[in-house]
């Protein structure tokens, strides 16, 4: 409905997930959310549950141990949801591109909706990606978004669920 | 008039809470969220995609909204203090049901820590009702306020009703139950969208619940209960910003040991 609609960008709840990050960008995200910047001013609670959260901050190139719970994290969140990465390692792979144990930031497992650079992010950085993403929030559809790849357990009950078995299958290497 | 009250009990439950997270942020020299905030999230949830685990779970959480309500129009109306308490019990008994009914283990723990508070606080809220025939002579509500000087006679009753306090409204050093740090809130963890919205509102209703217990020490005099309430709002966050969460079977013992002798003393006074 259109009037619960503009209530989105008035209470947005926060899921905050490490997957793999040197904790710079998290103690960032913990300022942000502290006294000083303050950022319930906006609404924002940090719930810590997917089921309850509309946007998913995620730090650290995704390593090979947590991207199962990524995409199992992102698969629980309710549309509508928005996906930021906070950090180079989050949206490129940053100093650790390349390397044999993570997978160059996190949209290749989930789609993201915005990009904070920085190594560490400042909180106000956050704040805007957080102000953008609300802008962002407020003209999705409630369509169900879907990750680009399913692992372990999600995968094997990923083709009962009508949430997930539309999930595109690529070819990993 | 009563009937609007109580209609609109859920909305003042609101309120309360929207004040009291924009004071705990005052407290903690933060600018807070808006007044209203607690509305703009029922209404954000109206409009999240619902995602359920199965259809008695999410049945048990509106059950709950709606036994909480009844109980609450019952202290509104009047009624036997002793039937509100139950009722209660019973609108807790179906939100643990609930929390068991679903495999999440943070749920199920959740549920175990809702038995233990259920355990530590009812005793409390029973013998206060006793303390109140004791006094008044009746169980009724409406008796009861026609009455006073229950402060001067029950001192000791309404401190252990003050150490319950923040049980029932989830704050900190009592707050086992929600622990969103450690068991990610509990019985509310597998709730999403409009029936997590139910839960919210219940909340509320617990708000009105509890500081209504608090109102009713003042007797007849409306002012001095408005007053009170304010005070034991007051004290409740003051206590939430300045402690940390006790761990649940030191919150039973706590209970037991503090409480349940000072009402206990108190009813044995007033018998004696």
């Amino acid at each position: 409905m259109k009037f619960f609609t503009s209530f989105r960008k008035k209470s947005p709840w926060i899921l905050h997930y490490n997957a793999g990050s040197c904790n710079g960008c998290d103690i960032e995200i913990l300022a942000a959310l502290g006294p000083k910047f303050d950022l319930e001013r906006f609404g924002v609670i940090n719930t810590g549950n997917p089921k309850q959260s509309d946007i998913f901050l995620v730090t650290g190139p995704v390593t090979y141990r947590s991207r199962e719970r990524l995409v199992e994290l992102y698969s629980q969140i309710p549309e509508p949801k928005v996906v930021i990465a906070v950090g180079s390692c989050t949206t490129t792979g940053g100093v650790f591109r390349g390397m044999y144990n993570v997978e160059d930031g996190i949209d290749q497992y989930i789609p993201v909706d915005v990009y904070v650079p920085g190594c560490a992010s400042t909180p106000q950085l956050i704040i805007d990606a957080i102000v953008k993403a609300l802008e962002i929030l407020e003209n999705k559809s409630k369509e169900i978004e879907k990750p680009f790849k399913l692992f372990g357990s999600v995968e094997t009950i990923g083709n009962k669920l009508s949430r997930l078995n539309m999930a595109k299958r690529v070819k990993h290497d | 008039m009563i009937w609007i009250w109580i209609a609109f009990a859920p909305i003042l439950g609101g309120l309360v809470y929207g004040g009291e997270r924009v004071l705990r942020a005052r407290m903690q020299r933060r600018q807070g969220p808006p007044f209203l905030q607690p509305f703009y999230d029922m209404f954000k949830l109206l409009d999240k995609r619902t995602l359920i685990v199965h259809a008695p779970h999410a049945l048990l959480a509106v059950a709950h909204f709606f036994a909480l309500w009844f109980s609450v129009a019952a202290i509104f109306l009047g009624w036997n203090l002793l039937y509100i308490v139950f009722l209660h019990l019973f609108a807790q008994i179906v939100l643990i049901l609930a929390g068991y009914s679903v495999r999440s283990a943070y749920s199920h723990l959740g549920a175990n820590r809702e038995l233990l508070m259920l355990v530590a606080y009812e005793p409390i809220l029973i013998l206060v009702a006793v303390g109140f025939y004791l006094v008044s002579g009746s169980f009724d509500i409406a008796q009861i306020v026609r009455g006073g000087g229950y402060l001067a006679q029950m001192p000791l009753l309404f401190i252990a009703l003050l150490m319950i306090v923040p049980i029932k409204v989830k704050k900190s050093p009592f707050d086992v139950g929600e622990a969103h740090q450690e068991i990610v809130g509990g019985v509310e963890i597998e709730y999403s969208g409009m029936f997590y919205e139910f839960l919210y509102m219940a909340r509320f209703l617990e708000y009105i619940f509890i500081y209504s217990f608090v109102f009713i020490f003042a007797g007849v005099s409306y002012a001095l209960g408005a007053a009170l309430v304010a005070g034991v709002f007051l004290l409740v966050n003051l206590v939430d910003n300045a402690t940390a969460r006790v761990h649940t079977m030191h919150m039973v013992k706590i209970i037991y040991a503090v409480a349940m002798s000072l009402a206990i003393a108190n009813i044995l006074w007033i018998v004696l």
